[in-house]
């Protein structure tokens, strides 16, 4: 997972820019490549066939020239002075002088309407010599009889026999470069040549044909004769030096074709045709050029591919960015909410998912708003409900009445009960004051019962008696501060006082499950408990509760700041399913439930 | 953290242009360098008819095809136009090629104006005749030396003892000769029983060449080898030979190659001359600039050989193409 860290982008707009670039840098590469390999294997394949079609052209052309000589030999050799003075038996004579002039006209004739042939000369085994070119002065037969053409046109027999490029030095003072084609022409006796028969080729005809050919900037074409000598080729010297070679060898054995060769480091390739006449056209191109071509290929796909992508990441970001727009509102208007502003709206025109996110997110924050405003209403509740829980213990009629019974108590010298009465009191205001603690020990909560009832049992002269059953177990359970004591009052002022008999109050406590039971019951003259039952619940409904209704209530019911008080108070502390019951029954008393959670004290 | 992702993004992108702004450039660049590789090419003479130029030139542009260049040819019609050559050289200053490949026609006063042009950062080949101090970068030549040794055998061979010899030099001072003359000296002496005379000079004039072998034919009998270091040269000693009626008595080796000298060597009067390679020279030159130019190490001295041609062999394929170069 390390490894891909750098992957995980800190935002979805990183992510999305980055993966539609990813894809686009690949799809782009991969096209790119394709577009090059293809053009570049469709250039290669031209630039081949170009040059095949040229070598092609080259060898034609070339066979034309030498099928042209060939004609004019034998053209030559029909003619009826020629053959008679190959026949001829003496070199000299008026006869033969005849015949030779004869002849030089004929292959004047011959020559004056082609430019390409050289000369056209007859060497005769008897020695006499004539040639095309009248002005020029032939050298003696001895040395003549001595030249390649000569000889081998004698050893050939009758055949045609073709030099590769030369230096033909058959004049005095001229040496002038010429292919040439020689054959012996028939003599007088049967097997003895009468002679050789010379046409000699421009080789700038052929240089010309050659060097015009251009194969890129470093292609060029070459010749071949059988013997695997040069008949052209651009860099000859550089090849008789040994600065370059041709792979000659495996040229003069291939066919018709292109191949690839490789000596030296130098790469070449060798496209192949052959000519008439043993003769071989050869053009060579530079691999490298190719892919040089090549190289400009790459460039230039490189460069529409890096181009394409530009933009195209240009525009991926700017598709991220409008697409993640919304969520970065949002985000941003969550870290308003964050903080606290709890007004911000996010509006989305979009009916897509972005949209419903930020109607939703509206509607959470709206509920959030609520619900905090609730929270603090409540908060406030609280501290107003134990306010008047305070101040209801410590009520000042209460204590006037008391102090009263204490003086009146005094005054009749009932000693005893006063120091009981007084120091009840003092309990009584020690615990209601001691602390701040919100939750108090059940038995501490009896104990002020115990110092308020009798308290409120002097004062009522005995008028009631009370008792409390409440189950050890929970004695040590947290119970809300002050609350048994309204319910206590109540029962004694609403459900005792008005009796004619003495009444009767019990205070009952259990464990129910996981709840507590506080019972306060009195056997008084008891009341419409439905009625205080819908009551609370109605004012649980409202669920900001109206202190001033709650005053409203116990005023009106004349309870004291009690019930109502307390029924909020349980409320707001442990929750709904907490809180007061009320059952009476006319003149049988009522019964207050109490239900709390049961906690223990933590220590 | 949102603003260093946008961040990256803007940075992925901006080396992405980078990148295609460098290939552009590099493509640019490229072309532009082909345009500028130009290289000027300074014979000694450009004049018609000076076959040995003519022959290197197309070594030049052989291999300016194969590098990609672009050859400019600078000369003057007149070899011993030293002035209007450092003129060139200065001009070549100016218009900045990459290179400047040149054929000295002053060993020791063109070295200013070569100064200049490796000072302006060009690169500088000599070909054929170098200037003095390392101004260049190579120097594309015969051995003249060596091509010496050769003409030296070509003419000991055959000598007995007691015959008379002698070296004919065109030019006093010119590198060429000094080399040529030591080359030639240095394989006679070997001979033993040979007298090798003091060395003439002809100052590259036909007639004083051929009035000198005349002279030296009449006052020396035993005279039986004549080694001449030029083509004018060898083509008045060969006419003094061959009016004497010498031919075939008295060796005679010379350097380089005409239609006189090839006559005269078809009808037996000069024995052996020995040739360069032009076209090799120019090439090589080519080739050498533009790789000096492109940072590479090259040779300080390439020597493109030399090739003693005798009547015997000076029709073979090989030798034909330097005797009778096939100019278009």
């Amino acid at each position: 997972m390390k490894r891909l860290r750098w992957l995980q982008f800190k935002s979805i707009h990183t992510s999305i820019a980055i993966a539609f670039s990813v894809l686009i840098i690949c799809t782009t590469l991969v096209l790119s490549y394709n577009t090059y390999r293809v053009s570049s294997e469709a250039v290669t394949d031209n630039s081949l066939q170009y040059t095949a079609q040229l070598v092609e052209q080259v060898s034609r052309n070339i066979n034309t020239y030498i099928a042209n000589m060939e004609s004019i030999s034998e053209l030559a050799a029909r003619q009826e002075p020629l053959r008679r003075l190959s026949m001829l038996e003496d070199s000299d004579g008026a006869e033969t002088q005849r015949i030779r002039e004869e002849t030089e006209k004929l292959f004047q004739s011959i020559v004056s309407s082609r430019s390409d042939i050289a000369a056209i000369m007859f060497a005769g085994t008897n020695g006499v010599i004539v040639s095309s070119r009248g002005d020029a002065v032939p050298k003696p037969y001895r040395e003549l009889s001595l030249q390649d053409w000569y000889t081998q046109a004698i050893e050939a027999g009758g055949q045609l026999v073709i030099s590769s490029s030369r230096v033909q030095h058959l004049f005095e003072q001229e040496y002038r470069w010429v292919v040439s084609l020689s054959c012996t022409l028939p003599g007088r006796e049967e097997g003895n040549p009468g002679g050789v028969l010379l046409v000699d080729l421009n080789f700038s005809v052929i240089n010309d044909l050659c060097s015009r050919i251009h194969m890129g900037s470093r292609g060029y074409i070459f010749l071949l004769d059988p013997e695997g000598s040069l008949v052209y080729h651009p860099q000859q010297q550089l090849v008789y030096s040994g600065l370059k070679s041709e792979a000659v060898d495996a040229i003069l054995s291939s066919a018709d074709r292109t191949f690839k060769f490789e000596a030296g480091g130098v790469r070449k390739l060798y496209t192949v045709h052959s000519s008439g006449y043993g003769w071989k056209t050869v053009g060579v191109n530079d691999p490298d050029e190719l892919v040089g071509s090549k190289g400009h290929m790459q460039r230039v796909a490189a460069l529409w591919g890096i181009l394409c992508l530009v933009v195209a990441l240009g525009i991926s970001v700017m598709l991220s960015r409008r697409l993640m727009k919304p969520v970065k509102a949002l985000n941003s208007n969550m870290k308003l909410v964050e903080k606290g502003y709890f007004d911000t709206r996010t509006d989305f025109d979009s009916p897509n998912e972005f949209g419903r996110l930020a109607r939703t997110f509206n509607l959470m924050t709206a509920k959030i708003k609520e619900l905090m405003e609730q929270v603090v209403q409540e908060q406030e509740d609280k501290r107003l409900s134990e306010l008047k829980a305070l101040q209801a213990q410590i009520h000042p009629h209460f204590l006037y009445n008391t102090l009263d019974s204490i003086i009146w108590m005094a005054e009749t010298g009932k000693m005893n009960e006063v120091v009981r009465m007084t120091s009840a009191l003092s309990k009584l205001l020690r615990t209601s004051i001691s602390k701040g603690e919100e939750r108090v020990p059940i038995r501490r909560e009896l104990d002020h019962i115990e110092h308020y009832l009798t308290i409120q049992c002097i004062r009522y002269r005995d008028k009631f008696t009370y008792e409390m059953e409440v189950d050890p177990d929970i004695l040590d359970c947290l119970i809300l501060k002050l609350v048994l004591q309204p319910l206590v009052e109540n029962a004694i002022y609403h459900g005792i006082k008005n009796m004619a008999d003495p009444g009767h109050i019990r205070i009952r406590g259990y464990a129910e499950g996981d709840d507590i039971m506080l019972l306060v019951e009195d056997n008084g003259t008891g009341t419409n408990a439905d009625n205080l039952n819908q009551m609370l619940a109605r004012q649980a409904e409202v669920s900001g509760p109206d202190i001033g209704g709650g005053q409203g209530v116990s005023k009106g019911g004349g309870g004291g700041v009690g019930l109502h008080n307390v029924s909020h108070r349980l409320r707001l502390n442990y929750g709904e399913g907490y809180g007061l019951r009320f059952e009476s029954d006319w003149d049988e008393g009522t019964t207050v439930y109490v239900r709390i959670p049961l906690q223990r004290r933590e220590e | 953290m949102q603003i260093m992702g946008a961040g990256r993004i803007l940075a992925v992108a901006a080396l992405l242009a980078i990148a295609a702004a460098s290939i552009v450039l590099v493509t640019v660049q490229n072309w532009k360098q082909q345009q500028a590789s130009v290289i000027w090419f300074m014979p000694k003479t450009t004049a018609p008819g000076t076959e040995f130029w003519q022959v290197m030139l197309q070594g030049v542009h052989t291999a300016a095809a194969e590098v990609g260049a672009e050859i400019h040819v600078a000369g003057t019609a007149e070899e011993a136009d030293v002035e209007g050559q450092i003129a060139l050289l200065e001009q070549a200053v100016r218009e900045k090629p990459r290179a400047v490949i040149l054929a000295a026609t002053d060993y020791n006063r063109l070295v200013p104006a070569a100064s200049k042009v490796r000072e302006a950062g060009i690169t500088l080949v000599t070909v054929d005749s170098g200037v003095s101090e390392e101004q260049a970068a190579s120097l594309i030549a015969t051995d003249n030396y060596a091509a010496g040794r050769k003409a030296g055998r070509a003419l000991g061979s055959g000598l007995m003892l007691g015959d008379t010899a002698v070296i004919i030099s065109f030019v006093r001072g010119s590198t060429t000769a000094i080399e040529r003359e030591a080359g030639v000296r240095d394989s006679m002496t070997g001979i033993s029983g040979l007298r090798l005379l003091q060395t003439r000079y002809s100052d590259s004039s036909v007639e004083q060449a051929y009035e000198l072998t005349r002279e030296l034919l009449e006052e020396e009998p035993d005279l039986k080898a004549i080694a001449a270091l030029n083509e004018m040269t060898v083509v008045g000693s060969a006419k003094a030979i061959e009016e004497a009626g010498l031919a075939g008595t008295v060796r005679l080796v010379g350097f380089d190659s005409s239609m006189d000298e090839i006559a005269y060597m078809e009808r037996g009067v000069l024995d052996a001359t020995v040739v360069q390679r032009p076209f090799n020279m120019g090439y090589l030159a080519v080739r050498t600039a533009a790789a000096a130019a492109a940072g590479e190490r090259v040779e300080p001295v390439i020597d493109t050989g030399s090739v003693v041609i005798t009547r015997a062999n000076m029709y073979t394929e090989e030798n034909q193409k330097l005797l009778f170069p096939f100019i278009e």
